[in-house]
């Protein structure tokens, strides 16, 4: 029988048990992917072995086909996962478009979307930003209008992640210009192969192509795809992501881009030197110390809590480490940090630039270091303005 | 718009300035690097044609060599303005120092055949001596008349379209300074992508056999070459604050254009302290590479010595903080290969890189300061 009660067991049980599937299961030749974010198709091995597994999907409920874990195991999935160096699925479908449903979802809408999010069957993008809406998302202006049944979309979205390999799109449109910003906002899920949907990707600093524009012109879409009441979509939105905000404080980036700076440090001879010792020392703790306080919120939620406004610090200092772990990188790799090119030591290459190029994106993505200040300072310092 | 600001009593200096601001209107860099790195060129062999016509390469190569006998200034302002305008070409390389080591040597045929071709254009003639804080890479033996070079020499720049190589290698106890025809049997090149997407190569010498004539320097001693590497540093700073210039006007200008909250975002007093910290390194990087022009221009080695090394640290940290933090203030628009600013950071990584690492140059700052 298949095990469906995960929580049951003790934590260093389901880690053991988790750990031991994913080492056998996980293509090596997948692990610690130069690529943030690999397409279904270099990925779909793994994807489908999670899927058969049953456990692709940790946090949905089992009568939805996931695993059901509650906030304490899904950490411990995570960290597994990382720690193994296995690559990022297509996510979005999993991660957010599965809770939006499984909360706000018609039987229908559950009905059709979850089984095909499991398959692989349909691959999911977030088309939230648009050119004008940046961190200031509630200006967004891709319009919806219902006629004859039918949302009659109009706009563009942009840095929408994968969306040339996705085949939805659960985008945020403005249903009612009169109202206030937030008050005028619904979700609808879109099939981008309708008429009137157009991608197009937008290379990156890597020269990789992994973000898109999506342009909607007089897209007609069921009016059967509105997820939740119209004009809520600000509210559901929001709501969806609930503890896993912990996740974008979860060091994984920086333990990975540590363990290349000690890497190259070791095979350029760089701990005799005692300035980069100290520099090294510094980053450690840092990390070091942002696990102790990453397991602050997770204690949180371990016993059964709810994270607070508070926990942005961690995607701040989080974000900013791995900045600072990936300059030192390239202080190190000294003329070589000229290399487009990974670097060559005696136990693997070294991904330096690429790297310290990925590092600028997880500051500005996720809500913004400066947008999560913003918040920390009204909803947590309560200081005035 | 922080720039180097030096006494201009005749308007050369701006003159010069303006010149190359109206080449880049005809030829931007940032197309001309889109177009070098999507087809793997190593350099724009056409655009450094036009320079040499407009009389920038061999500016600092005397007169009697057929140059244009002008100092570290002018060369200076020209390589602050190309930072700017992101114009890509081995100029501090295959023109400053080149010309500087060639200035450095005695009169011979080769001497006036690389100086008349380095100032023409025709030849391009890539010194490949520093590297990675190393100077001399090359082992020589003398075989009767000729001397047979061995050894590999990394970070090359425009290695596939030189026609002539400037090397340095060990014979018999003595450094000799060596010109090398890009042809020469036994010599071949290993490519590295550069972080500007252009090659940067490790030239490997087998037996390579060149004729006596070849010698520039029989016995060049090492004060000779650290000093024309010395300017070569102050031209690939003050391309380096040139960038850091720009790079904070773009960032200016993009955030008091970008609207977000009602407002650009450039009004939020957070975003205005980042733009004065900013305002302020490329400040600071242009006072440094001023202070080591004004030395280099007096007397004292060891002030002169000290404010080049200060101001190739001040100016490549400066270029390639400001470049990261412009990025961040551009938001995910800063994440894309279609937005300039990313080029503007890797070629501050670039330069930065080349001729001495921003820390290897403070550290060797402060031992040769505090040397009694
Ligand atoms: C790699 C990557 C992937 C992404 N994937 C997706 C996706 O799949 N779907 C999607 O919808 N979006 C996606 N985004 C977009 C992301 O959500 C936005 O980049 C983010 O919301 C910031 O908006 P912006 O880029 O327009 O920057 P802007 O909002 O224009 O901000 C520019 C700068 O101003 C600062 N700033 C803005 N407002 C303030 C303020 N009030 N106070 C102080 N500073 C401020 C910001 O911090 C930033 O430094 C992605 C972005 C990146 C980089």
């Amino acid at each position: 029988m298949m095990q469906t009660d995960w929580n049951s067991l003790p934590d260093e049980e389901f880690r053991e048990i988790f750990r031991d599937w994913v080492d056998d299961n996980c293509p090596s030749e997948l692990r610690y992917m130069r690529k943030q974010r690999p397409t279904y198709e270099e990925v779909k091995d793994w994807y489908q072995a999670l899927s058969e597994k049953g456990w692709l999907s940790p946090v949905w409920p089992v009568e939805h086909g996931g695993m059901g874990l509650n906030p304490a195991k899904h950490m411990i999935y995570v960290e597994e996962w990382a720690r193994l160096g296995c690559p990022r699925i297509p996510d979005h479908g999993i991660g957010l478009v599965g809770p939006l449903l499984i909360q706000y979802g018609t039987a229908e809408q559950k009905a059709e979307f979850l089984p095909k999010i499991l398959s692989g069957e349909h691959m999911w993008c977030q088309g939230y930003s648009e050119p004008n809406a940046g961190s200031d998302l509630a200006s967004l202006r891709t319009s919806a209008v219902l006629e004859d049944g039918h949302f009659v979309v109009n706009g563009q979205k942009i840095w929408t992640t994968l969306a040339h390999c996705a085949n939805w799109i659960f985008v945020l449109v403005r249903t009612d210009k009169e109202a206030k910003p937030q008050r005028g906002i619904s979700v609808l899920l879109v099939d981008m192969s309708l008429p009137g949907v157009t991608v197009r990707p937008i290379a990156n600093l890597r020269g990789e192509k992994d973000f898109c524009e999506v342009f909607f012109d007089s897209v007609k879409v069921p009016a059967h795809r509105l997820v939740g009441e119209v004009n809520q979509g600000w509210t559901l939105a929001k709501s969806v992501l609930g503890h896993e905000r912990i996740f974008l404080g979860a060091p994984t980036r920086p333990e990975y881009a540590l363990g290349r700076l000690e890497k190259l440090a070791t095979s350029r001879g760089a701990f005799d030197d005692p300035a980069f010792l100290s520099r090294y020392a510094k980053l450690r703790l840092d990390l070091y110390d942002l696990g102790s306080s990453f397991e602050r919120f997770a204690k949180i939620l371990r016993s059964g809590g709810e994270l607070g406004a508070d926990v942005s610090m961690l995607k701040i200092f989080n974000t900013e480490l791995y900045q600072r772990i990936t300059e030192e990188m390239l202080m190190l790799a000294g003329e070589e940090s000229r290399y487009n090119d990974d670097l060559e030591t005696e136990n693997g290459d070294v991904d330096a630039m690429n790297l310290f190029l990925d590092s600028r994106a997880p500051a500005i993505f996720g809500g913004s270091n400066e947008i999560q200040r913003n918040i920390l300072a009204k909803a947590v310092l309560g200081l005035p303005g | 718009m922080p720039q180097m600001v030096m006494d201009d009593e005749d308007g050369e200096l701006a003159m010069l300035r303006d010149s190359v601001a109206a080449f880049a209107e005809n030829r931007p860099g940032p197309k001309t690097v889109r177009a070098l790195r999507g087809d793997h060129r190593d350099m724009d062999t056409a655009q450094w044609t036009e320079m040499a016509e407009a009389g920038w390469l061999g500016l600092m190569l005397p007169e009697e060599l057929g140059g244009a006998g002008l100092g570290i200034r002018h060369q200076a302002i020209i390589s602050e303005a190309l930072g700017r305008a992101l114009i890509p070409s081995p100029m501090t390389t295959a023109s400053v120092l080149s010309s500087l080591l060639l200035a450095a040597a005695p009169d011979s045929a080769e001497r006036s055949r690389l100086a008349e071709g380095l100032i023409a254009g025709s030849a391009i003639v890539v010194p490949a001596i520093e590297a990675n804080g190393h100077l001399v890479r090359l082992n020589g033996r003398r075989e009767g008349n000729v001397i047979r070079l061995d050894g590999h020499i990394e970070f090359v720049e425009a290695a596939h379209s030189a026609t002539d190589f400037i090397v340095l290698a060990e014979v018999d106890g003595k450094t000799l300074l060596l010109s090398l025809p890009s042809d020469c049997t036994g010599l071949s090149r290993a490519d590295k992508e550069g972080v500007e997407g252009t090659p940067l190569s490790i030239l490997v010498l087998e037996g390579c056999r060149v004729a006596p004539e070849k010698c520039l320097i029989d016995g060049a001693d090492a004060k000779t070459v650290a000093k024309a590497i010395d300017l070569a540093r102050v031209a690939a700073s003050a391309e380096l604050s040139g960038i850091a210039s720009r790079a904070f006007e773009m960032a200016r200008e993009y955030t008091v254009n970008r609207v977000q909250f009602g407002k650009p975002i450039a009004s939020f007093q957070v975003i205005q302290h980042r733009l004065v910290d900013l305002w302020s390194e490329a400040e600071m990087a242009a006072a440094a590479v001023v202070n080591a022009i004004e030395f280099l221009e007096g007397e004292d080695e060891k002030a002169s010595r000290l404010a080049v090394l200060a101001a190739k640290a001040r100016a490549s940290d400066a270029a390639s903080l400001i470049a990261r933090r412009a990025i961040h203030l551009y938001g995910a628009m800063g994440f894309t290969d279609e937005s300039d600013i990313g080029l503007y950071l890797k070629r501050a990584i670039n330069l930065g890189g080349m001729l001495g690492q921003a820390e290897q140059l403070r550290r060797q700052f402060v031992i040769e300061e505090r040397a009694a």
